[in-house]
């Protein structure tokens, strides 16, 4: 099983540094175009979330972003010391309001879940361990 | 009035849509924009749609998506907001 890890910042412009190490994993699996956006989509949401809400208190803080593959499966495992949050817990979206009702966020957990075939949630040694499986 | 969007719309980016829309929208009743260019949208710009229609709808105007690529069309669908969304 091959495997590589990035270290980021809870800083909003790792946004583009995270989206590339996605690009360059996908392009050793030599992935089709539109699946390397969707992935880049469910990580970037997942990650986003991270900086955005791990660290209420804005220090500046290491978090991880794993990637391991092997001919079936391609597995992304992202670590963060932050505040405990199980995303896998978020409510989905209620698809079937009309644009007046619907709510303006909360959308990015909704489109992990669709877009990863398995996406699993723990708490160890006091990190979020958020682990987003995709089927090859 | 259309707009033409290019690139990738997403959490460091959709910022700068917003504040383009805000200006665009005055006076406007139909805002087209053209996303013939855009490759990639994350939720950061779905959100700045969605609060752009309900502006412009709130005005008694809209927005409509043209041109929209494969790509985009899919998360469009995911999220339901193919059928919210005016998309010619």
């Amino acid at each position: 099983m091959n495997q590589r890890t990035i270290i980021f910042k809870n800083r909003i412009e790792e946004v583009e540094r995270i989206a590339a190490f996605v690009e360059g994993v996908s392009e050793e699996l030599d992935l089709q175009p539109a699946v390397v956006g969707s992935l880049q989509l469910a990580i970037e949401e997942a990650v986003v979330n991270v900086i955005n809400y791990a660290y209420p208190d804005r220090t500046e803080c290491d978090s991880s972003l794993m990637a391991k593959w092997d001919d079936t499966s391609l597995t992304f495992i992202l670590s963060d010391s932050g505040v405990p949050f199980d995303p896998t817990r978020a409510a989905d979206p209620d698809l079937s309001l009309g644009l007046e009702e619907r709510p303006i966020g909360g959308l990015g957990i909704f489109l992990i879940k669709k877009i990863m075939n398995e996406v699993s949630y723990e708490y160890i040694n006091s990190c979020n361990v958020l682990t987003m499986i995709k089927n090859l | 009035m259309t707009a033409i969007i290019e690139g990738r719309i997403d959490t460091l980016t959709a910022p700068a849509l917003q504040e383009e829309l805000t200006n665009s929208w005055e006076g406007v009743t139909e805002l087209v924009l053209d996303f013939g260019k855009v490759e990639y949208i994350s939720s950061a710009g779905l959100r700045v749609l969605i609060s752009a229609e309900k502006q412009m709808a709130s005005a008694g105007g809209r927005i409509v998506l043209k041109s929209v690529s494969p790509v985009v069309m899919e998360v469009l669908e995911m999220t339901g907001l193919s059928n919210v969304l005016h998309i010619e």
